[in-house]
């Protein structure tokens, strides 16, 4: 967060502009519509950058189950970093391709890619991610005050996570321990049986 | 106290009342009952009852008019309350824009956690289990309710309906008899609160369930059950016993039916022999009509379609894996489940019907002179005859096992028929045996597949 860069709002109100073909469904196999490494390739060329084929392989999803979400992520990242103002600052490969697949890889474990734009604080999380990783912080704001503000809506992040998969754990014991009761093992009248 | 109490009559028949008491001791203690080895019940309190009674008028009154490329109305808000409902889809995010771009599931995925595609919403204390054999190598522990297993009745009624039956069974008359035969079969009797307790029994045909083998038609006799369901196994053992009631009507599911075995049972009970194709993580799905040239589908709410390898929809008349979304086991909302089960779907006529259903995955088999032929051609090819069961195998060699439950004298026939398809000079092996533990693989092969390797 060396360098200061735009207003935050600019690049929220660009996130939330976000055009549908940067939020349909990317292509991994057969499904879906957006070849996300052309996306991503056509991000480097605006950059001055050359995107080679081997440093496109990790945009090209095999698993719908595993990649999906990666990729739409990537997708939203590849938007904001093609905004005039980091176009004007022309980042290279090596700079980039490590937002739009590490950085994608961390915010799609713990978020759905949906909810940075329906969610205000998931909005700024990636605005703000977006800016650290390319060393850059929110004008008007001091590397401390970036950092400590960031810091803060992962930890929110984090721990809702964390929340969310020890419910998820709780119930899904719940469920299996239900399902194991004798009462459950009886089952229950039906007119056929497979 | 006990964590996990053992369930009392009140659980399992929370309405009883004393005619529907009188007629479980009947169903135990007569004179010619069979060994009862379980016990269970309906579980349905009075206002599930009236639920399951609403349900199977809905479902009467409901059509099945969706067809080619227009899925039904209730897909699209289905598909979203289950991505926000259920664990597995909710992890994925937000549904696909496009239905087809949603990943497919099969038992495999069902069969590593089951936890993760119940519902948050559906409340855990009443849950019962339906669990199911592992053929496939995946065996099944699903979670279910006893409102979801009363409702399978709703889809009995809607087939028999096609063949003009209405069930009148009620206070006091035994409903449906689940016969089995197997070496170990779960076997009970309760009562159907839905049809004014009229009575049900589970019974296994196996001689060491029964005091006296000459008890079982006997029983059957007594009980006058308006219905009998079963599967191709135990009615070929049906066949074998003296018994002289006429059930209105037969339900067979669990595998397949061949319109021979069909043929007789209609002839010795004098009543319609439906073929239902039926699972425990979708419930009845289809009866088999011939008029209608398939098996019917019955779900008013079950959205099916075909579906190649690469989860693409195959067009009406295509062959693919059938492929359910939908379903009425709230605890279990299907999205593009892969059943393992392959026909094509027609919809020249007023409901769309799936065409040459088979079980499991096409395998081909190479005749005498090279060429390769579907197991499918194999089937019809056995129509005609009473088989129950059977199994084919070829081996590494070419050699072709067959081995079925029919009678010995069929032996000759079936050479013959095997000859025809798959070349003079084949290495054939015809065998007779008794299949008493429920499902198989019915066609195998150690030959590599030149359309698949």
């Amino acid at each position: 967060m060396t360098h200061e860069g735009p207003p935050l709002e600019t690049l929220l109100h660009r996130l939330a502009e976000t055009p549908a073909e940067f939020l349909d469904e990317p292509k991994i196999g057969s499904k879906g519509r957006v070849h996300v490494d052309s996306v991503v390739a056509d991000l480097l060329r605006l950059h001055g950058a050359a995107p080679t084929p081997s440093e496109m392989a990790a945009f090209t999803g095999k698993d719908a189950s595993r990649d999906r979400n990666r990729l739409a992520v990537t997708l939203l990242l590849t938007w904001l970093a093609a905004d005039e103002w980091f176009i004007k600052h022309r980042f290279n490969a090596a700079t980039l391709l490590p937002l739009l697949e590490g950085t994608a890889r961390e915010l799609a474990e713990q978020t759905v890619a949906g909810a940075f734009l329906t969610d205000p604080d998931r909005s700024e999380e990636i605005t703000r991610i977006t800016l650290a990783r390319l060393d850059f912080r929110p004008e008007g704001e001091s590397s401390a005050q970036a950092q400590d503000r960031l810091t803060s809506l992962s930890a929110t992040e984090r721990a809702r996570v964390i929340a969310a998969a020890r419910a998820a754990e709780l119930r899904a014991r719940a469920i299996r321990e239900a399902l194991a009761k004798k009462a459950a093992e009886e089952s229950a009248d039906k007119y056929t049986r497979e | 106290m006990d964590a996990d109490p053992q369930p009392t009559d009140l659980d399992r028949y929370p309405t009883l009342t004393p005619a529907g008491q009188r007629l479980l001791s009947f169903l135990k203690e007569h004179p010619h009952a069979p060994i009862y080895r379980n016990e269970s019940g309906n579980r349905l309190l009075p206002e599930e009852v009236t639920r399951v009674r609403s349900f199977e008028s809905e479902v009467a009154a409901a059509a099945i008019d969706w067809r080619a490329g227009e899925p039904p109305r209730w897909l699209e808000e289905f598909t979203a309350s289950t991505y926000a409902d259920v664990p597995h889809y909710r992890r994925q995010g937000t549904p696909p824009a496009r239905f087809e771009d949603i990943l497919s599931i099969s038992r495999a995925d069902l069969s590593r956690d089951i936890a993760s595609f119940v519902p948050d919403s559906v409340p855990v204390e009443r849950m019962i289990n339906f669990r199911t054999s592992g053929t496939s190598g995946h065996p099944l522990l699903l979670a279910s309710h006893p409102v979801v297993a009363a409702s399978y009745l709703a889809f009995h009624k809607r087939a028999l309906r096609r063949h003009g039956i209405t069930l009148l069974a009620g206070a006091g008359e035994v409903g449906v008899v689940l016969i089995g035969h197997q070496k170990k079969c779960f076997t009970y009797v309760s009562v159907t609160p839905t049809m004014n307790e009229a009575g049900l029994a589970k019974i296994n045909l196996h001689p060491d369930d029964w005091r006296d083998p000459e008890d079982r038609a006997k029983y059957l006799d007594d009980l006058k059950a308006e219905v009998y369901t079963g599967d191709p196994i135990s009615f070929a053992e049906l066949l074998t016993l003296p018994v002289t009631w006429r059930p209105r009507a037969l339900l067979s599911t669990s595998m397949t039916l061949l319109p021979g075995l069909r043929q007789r049972l209609e002839e010795r009970f004098q009543c319609p022999v439906l073929d239902l194709y039926s699972m425990n993580e979708a419930g009845p799905i289809a009866v088999a009509d011939p008029a209608a040239g398939g098996h019917v589908l019955l779900q008013p709410r079950m959205y099916v379609e075909i579906l190649d390898e690469e989860d693409r929809p195959l067009p009406p008349g295509e062959r693919g894996e059938v492929t359910l979304t939908g379903g009425f086991n709230f605890c279990l909302p299907l999205l593009r489940y892969r059943t393992g089960d392959h026909a094509a779907l027609d919809f020249s006529g007023p409901e769309p019907v799936l065409v040459g259903l088979q079980g499991r995955p096409p395998v081909r088999y190479r005749t005498t002179s090279g060429s390769w032929i579907n197991n499918i051609e194999i089937t019809h090819a056995l129509r005609p005859l009473a088989l129950p069961q059977w199994t084919v195998h070829q081996a590494a060699d070419g050699t072709v096992t067959f081995r079925h439950a029919g009678m010995d004298s069929l032996n000759t026939q079936l050479r013959q028929i095997l000859q025809s398809i798959l070349g003079d000079g084949q290495r054939l092996h015809v065998e007779q045996q008794a299949f008493l533990d429920g499902k198989v693989i019915q066609y195998t092969s150690d030959l590599a597949d030149p359309a698949t390797t």
